[in-house]
């Protein structure tokens, strides 16, 4: 019996597993697994917390050990304070001890800066663990919501914020039915991305602005809407979603948008050196005016990229048109045709390398409402932006009228254009105004000084000339006195008959 | 968007060299002005023109298009999706005319017979310095399924009249954009189709049809 026993033993203990052994170490009651050295799953995660809150706790007070060790370090290299608070900076604490003579300021300031620059190293020595225990916060702090939502953006809440604003103006059906299909809609997005491609989205997204529309027009509850607030509302759906899943759809991981963002980034780059002249431009770059509305439409084509609606970037891109036609209106009377905008347009491209281009005109292309880029205004510039791109990525020596030898000189970096005056900045551009300003003032102030001596020399050899005349005059006739003979007249005379009825002429009479 | 709602919308391109007068033709037609000091309009690159056909609202978006030489191969990306094309050639300048020939063989590559093309022979007012055979030029239009007119924006001849042609012919090749997104995506769809014209006979038959010369 012993003896079976004995052999029965040891089979038992390679087949057989007792319960308690499946059951959680902890003893609650439920089962536990090898995998969790042996506790349940609820066991095991509470322990795993609890090690880790430890670990963090740990970590922590290690690093404030190495902070105050640092700190002791530092302020017991000068010999004073070893108990200096944390917080107190030391450019406070040296004005405070200036008191004590020059000699001491001196000392003081050159153990500062010792302690200072060893206290860097320290800190640098160990700025992984006072990192880490940091980073270990985070996640313990989201602990507790494993299953939270996506977090919104800034902009993706506004956008929210904006919309529920804007549906509020609107009659209540009217914002339910919205609201219920902008969210479903959205809904339906998130959920499908991750399993189709961008093509997909982009027909779900133009066939949900195709519902939309449509329902607009012919739903009942939508009845009396004057055609503009129609298209306002489908705006700013459009807006609306856009903006809350811009992330989602900008420049999609599933495509080489990215790829082809910096491929064109830097062909822009490798072309700095392309002139207004070499496009075909008509650019008066000198000009004040000229200069500062091209920096304005830069700026525009540049702000493209941190709008989220395609109707925003959109936006973006005609007003910058409208700079360019401004531009145009400096140098010319009549309006500007395509011929003369098109090659501004390459060359502020050209100028401003927009961030992002790539993505942004594909993200416009196939989220924006496809009626605003076929017909409208906006599709009319966005097309020429698109034809300025391809220029710019096709360009070759012919669309520069440059020969092939003069290009690849140009590319390798071995000519540079002949520069024209690039303003940096606005203070700067003045300045070299300023100086050809000058620089023709005193050109002219030149010319005048030299035709004021001319002038004086020419009235100075006038002066001589009319003056020898005058001499040779005088020499030629001299002037001769003639004497002037007296002839004596009396006044007595009688002149006959006309005198005869005149008062006998008075005489002196003496009185007494 | 508005104006969709309650019309028929039209892109048409201009198409034309750089010195043969496009600007003047739409500005002739939209502003009713030649070389004018108060013209209100700072560009005449994009311009809208409301019409009423028979009852019909019709708007139609001129599309100017960059005609010099190295902007050639944008043309594409200028006419996709237009619903008429105006060639512009200067009748005193042979060259253009050339051109007007490679951007029809191009539209029709690209775009097959849903394009409405219009032919203008432009400056008719330098009868005189005519280089471009009236004759030619007709027969050639002809041959591509496209209407001639002879314009003058100078002496505001034919272009009126060559609009609301243009406008008569795209309403009824039916390719209006009637409801904004409604008919896009399929239109779109439409004209990924590539009809292929066969260059060599159509070049055999202009041979033909300018044989003179």
């Amino acid at each position: 019996m012993s003896f079976t026993s004995t052999k029965k033993k040891p089979k038992k203990a390679t087949f057989h597993v007792d319960e308690k052994e499946l059951l959680c170490k902890n003893g609650c009651g439920f089962y536990g697994n090898v995998a969790w050295q042996g506790l349940c799953s609820k066991c095991w995660r509470e322990a795993t917390l609890r090690q880790r809150e430890a670990q963090i706790k740990s970590d922590e007070k290690l690093a404030r050990q190495i902070h105050e060790k640092e700190e002791a370090l530092a302020w017991g290299n000068r010999g004073q304070r070893p108990h200096a608070a944390p917080n107190s900076s030391t450019p406070d604490d040296v004005s405070g001890q200036m008191g004590g003579g020059f000699d001491r300021f001196e000392e003081k300031k050159r153990q500062k800066i010792q302690a200072s620059s060893r206290a860097k190293q320290v800190k640098s020595m160990l700025s992984k663990s006072i990192i880490s225990p940091n980073r270990g916060e985070t996640p313990a702090q989201t602990q507790p919501h494993p299953n939270v939502q996506r977090q919104l953006s800034t902009e993706s809440r506004e956008a929210s914020v904006r919309f529920s604003d804007y549906l509020k103006r609107l009659s209540k059906p009217m914002a339910d039915d919205l609201s219920k299909s902008c969210r479903e809609f959205g809904e339906k997005i998130l959920t499908v991305r991750e399993k189709i491609s961008i093509d997909e989205v982009v027909e779900k997204v133009q066939d949900f602005y195709v519902d939309i529309t449509g329902r607009i027009y012919t739903h009942h509850i939508y009845r009396g809407l004057t055609a503009t607030q129609q298209a306002t509302i489908i705006d700013n759906i459009e807006k609306y979603l856009m903006t809350l899943h811009y992330r989602e759809l900008f420049s999609p991981m599933d495509t080489d948008d990215e790829q082809k963002d910096l491929a064109i980034q830097n062909r822009i780059r490798k072309l700095r050196w392309v002139t207004a002249d070499m496009l075909g431009a008509d650019l008066e770059e000198g000009n004040l005016l000229v200069s500062q509305l091209i920096v304005k439409a830069q700026t525009e084509l540049i702000e493209m990229n941190a709008k989220k609606a395609p109707i925003d970037k959109l936006g973006c891109i005609v007003r910058s048109s409208k700079i360019i036609f401004q531009i145009l209106q400096t140098s010319q009377d009549a309006p500007a045709s395509a011929d003369d905008f098109l090659p501004i347009l390459i060359y502020l491209i050209l100028k401003a390398n927009p961030p992002q281009l790539h993505s942004n005109t594909q993200f416009i292309t196939r989220f924006s409402n496809p009626s605003r880029l076929q017909t409208g205004e906006a599709g009319y510039y966005f097309t020429t932006l698109c034809c300025a791109i391809t220029f710019v990525e096709n360009l070759d020596a012919t669309s520069l009228s440059l020969s092939q030898e003069e290009y690849s000189d140009y590319m390798s970096g071995k000519i540079q254009p002949p520069q024209t005056v690039e303003p940096i900045c606005e203070g700067l551009h003045m300045m070299y105004n300023n100086i050809s300003a000058l620089e023709d003032l005193r050109v002219r102030q030149e010319r005048l000084m030299k035709n004021a001596r001319e002038f004086s020399d020419e009235m100075e050899a006038w002066k001589q000339r009319v003056s020898s005349q005058v001499e040779e005059a005088i020499t030629s006739k001299p002037l001769i006195k003639k004497r002037y003979s007296k002839q004596p007249v009396n006044l007595d005379h009688d002149f006959g008959e006309e005198t005869k009825g005149l008062p006998v002429p008075m005489e002196p009479q003496k009185v007494n | 968007m508005a104006a969709s709602s309650s019309g028929a919308n039209f892109k048409v391109v201009l198409l034309g060299e750089g010195c043969v007068g496009k600007t003047s033709l739409v500005l002739r037609y939209v502003e009713n002005k030649f070389n004018d000091k108060h013209i209100s309009t700072l560009q005449a690159s994009f311009l809208n023109k409301k019409l009423n056909i028979g009852g019909k609202r019709v708007n139609i978006a001129i599309w100017d298009t960059a005609g010099q030489e190295r902007f050639h191969a944008l043309g594409p990306i200028y006419y996709r999706d237009s619903n008429g094309a105006i060639l512009v050639y200067d009748i005193t300048d042979e060259d253009s005319f050339s051109k007007v020939k490679n951007w029809v063989k191009e539209l029709k590559k690209m775009l097959g017979n849903e394009i409405c093309l219009c032919i203008a022979g432009n400056k008719i007012d330098l009868e005189k310095q005519r280089t471009v055979a009236v004759a030619d030029a007709e027969a050639y239009a002809q041959q591509v399924g496209a209407k001639h007119y002879h314009t003058s924006a100078k002496l505001n001849k034919g272009i009126e009249e060559m609009f609301l042609e243009l406008s008569k012919d795209m309403l009824e090749s039916g390719s209006a954009d009637f409801l904004g997104g409604g008919s896009t995506s399929s239109s779109s769809r439409k004209s990924k189709t590539v009809t292929i014209v066969d260059d060599d006979s159509a070049n055999q038959n202009t041979g033909g049809g300018g044989g003179c010369c």
